[in-house]
């Protein structure tokens, strides 16, 4: 494929109506038909829109070179672009700036259709803006936020009971339960840990989440949800499914598509693995989006 | 600000410029060169930050990817130093053209500092001055330095870092392909060497001591030339190493204070 994505000329823009958002459009050439979508991919956390191990430039490149339009732009006050003057919280910053680069696409290129696609945060907001704007018709989400639920546990636990060096590290006392144990009779508080953990896995986040996606699921938006399990992911993620059962209320049905990638970490850091994703994500958009080279 | 395109149709790259936002005698402008790999990634902050504190001071200043880097065309495997050599060279061309700079600063972080020697060098007449930030020294000790921890992890995860033959060959270095030929390239690096062959103006400041600073610091104080040159110790946290795996490493602002103060 790099003969065919060396051939692409990406344009950089400042996008937005306050001109600070930094973005990079990979335009398919011939053009695609009016009714083919673009495609946007959000930041992953704090890191600069070519993404993780630069994943989001090769996926913009594979996308654009099956004939689809790309843009990959930064959230303001990440990468390069401004922070607003505004005062949202972080949350509905990143969606009042997503709205803004839609709309930007719209009125300066007549798109009328998007995917997004996000990895971790990005992932996160993908959703819940998507069920929010009806010119999302699908989400790509990878490692997105998804709570821990029974199975999870059973399969962690059974898992760690059968591991020689979890008994091993009970037996001389470096395993965490002695530390969860001795915060339970100690006067100072605990430990915070991991933020984004604790946070997910909490009620009011969990019914958000699920809320999200039902909603999301309602407007017709269709979703590949794209998980890793190793490298650390595991403690969050240990099975295909469990974003079915982590929300048992959304009538996921034919609408969403699960890629189980088990042996990648988070990032995706392997080149295999980032071979795989691409290509899955773009069958999955040439899929739902109608195949542009098809015209 | 203003994100562009700039270099061959076969060779585009992606670059920054940001106007200098205080009127300044003479016009002042910088180039600066990034880090490779993942330093790369978590330097971005950093690099953005000194950008924005070089407006202030009155310096029009250019940031860039090399070739197979970043926003910038190609991909790794068909990347090599001379190459990035000659962006850099495309990038001060660049620069000087849209704001009218006569001669330019380099400022390079990590192997940017090592490629931003090499360039000073060659282009005594367009440079006149040179940053080395945190700067690859040695080639071969930080070939043996990023295949450790990339190997590291990938043993974490039970995957080999070996590239395929077809593809460039050597390794995957924390999602980063270190291609034999680049590897090749990396392990002749030796900037202790080199730096007495660089005529412009010199700062070397560093977050904390390496091995290979030794041979650079006596190689700096064998300068007879004006003003002397050391290397500048300045204890923080690096811009190029991760903090708590959020994929970015800290912004060392007096670093950044202390090279501005320096250029201006």
């Amino acid at each position: 494929m790099v003969g065919m994505t060396d051939r692409i000329k990406e344009q950089a823009h400042v996008l937005g109506p306050r001109q600070s958002l930094v973005g990079i459009l990979s335009p398919a050439t011939p053009a695609p038909r009016d009714d083919i979508p673009y495609v946007v991919v959000l930041n992953a956390g704090i890191i600069h829109r070519i993404g993780p191990n630069r994943m989001s430039v090769n996926l913009a490149r594979e996308l654009c070179a099956r004939g689809f339009n790309v843009l990959r732009f930064d959230l303001s006050g990440i990468g390069d672009s401004d922070p607003r003057e505004d005062v949202l919280p972080p949350l509905e910053a990143a969606t009042a700036d997503l709205r803004e680069a839609l709309d930007w696409l719209e009125q300066s290129r007549g798109a009328r259709r998007f995917v997004l696609v996000g990895l971790c945060s990005g992932a996160d907001q993908s959703v819940i803006y998507g069920g929010d704007d009806r010119r999302v018709i699908g989400v790509v989400l990878l490692d997105p936020s998804i709570p821990r639920t029974g199975r999870f546990y059973r399969r962690h636990f059974a898992t760690r009971m059968v591991n020689g060096r979890t008994w091993m590290a009970i037996l001389t006392g470096r395993h965490a339960l002695w530390g969860k144990l001795l915060r339970r009779i100690s006067p100072t508080p605990p430990e915070p840990g991991n933020a984004r953990d604790v946070a997910v896995d909490s009620p009011a986040v969990r019914a958000f989440l699920e809320n999200a996606y039902q909603i999301a699921i309602k407007q017709g938006i269709k979703i590949l949800a794209v998980f890793a399990g190793a490298g650390g992911r595991e403690y969050e993620i240990n099975y295909r499914e469990q974003i079915l059962d982590a929300f048992p209320n959304v009538n996921f049905g034919t609408s969403m598509e699960i890629e189980y990638v088990k042996q990648s970490d988070h990032t995706f850091s392997f080149e295999s693995d980032r071979r795989h994703v691409i290509k899955v994500i773009v069958d999955w958009v040439q899929k739902i989006a109608g195949n542009p080279d098809r015209t | 600000m203003t994100p562009f395109y700039f270099g061959t149709g076969s060779r585009r790259l992606f670059g920054l410029y940001t106007p200098a936002r205080v009127g300044a005698v003479g016009i002042r402008s910088v180039v600066l060169c990034p880090a490779w790999g993942q330093e790369y990634l978590r330097a971005h902050r950093s690099m953005r930050q000194l950008a924005n504190m070089l407006n202030s001071a009155g310096f029009h200043v250019l940031r860039f990817d090399y070739f197979g880097t970043g926003d910038s065309a190609g991909d790794m495997t068909q990347a090599d130093l001379a190459g990035w050599e000659g962006d850099i060279g495309a990038a001060i061309d660049e620069l000087k053209d849209t704001c009218g700079a006569s001669r330019v600063a380099l400022v390079g972080l990590r192997l940017g500092g090592a490629l931003a020697a090499r360039v000073a060098a060659r282009r005594a007449s367009d440079v006149d001055a040179l940053v080395l930030w945190d700067p690859v020294v040695d080639g071969r000790a930080y070939v043996d330095e990023i295949m450790l921890t990339g190997k590291q992890k990938a043993l974490g995860l039970g995957r080999s870092t070996q590239r395929a033959a077809d593809q460039g060959g050597g390794h995957e270095i924390l999602g980063f392909p270190l291609t034999e030929r680049l590897a090749d390239d990396f392990s002749k690096i030796d900037v202790a060497a080199q730096i007495g062959s660089v005529r412009a103006r010199t700062e070397v400041v560093v977050s904390h001591t390496l091995a290979s600073h030794g041979g650079l610091a006596a190689a700096l104080a064998a300068y007879a030339g004006q003003p002397p040159r050391a290397v500048e110790l300045i204890e923080s946290q690096a811009a190029w190493i991760n903090v708590k795996e959020v994929g970015s490493g800290a912004v060392p602002v007096k670093i950044l204070q202390r090279i501005v103060q320096w250029l201006a």
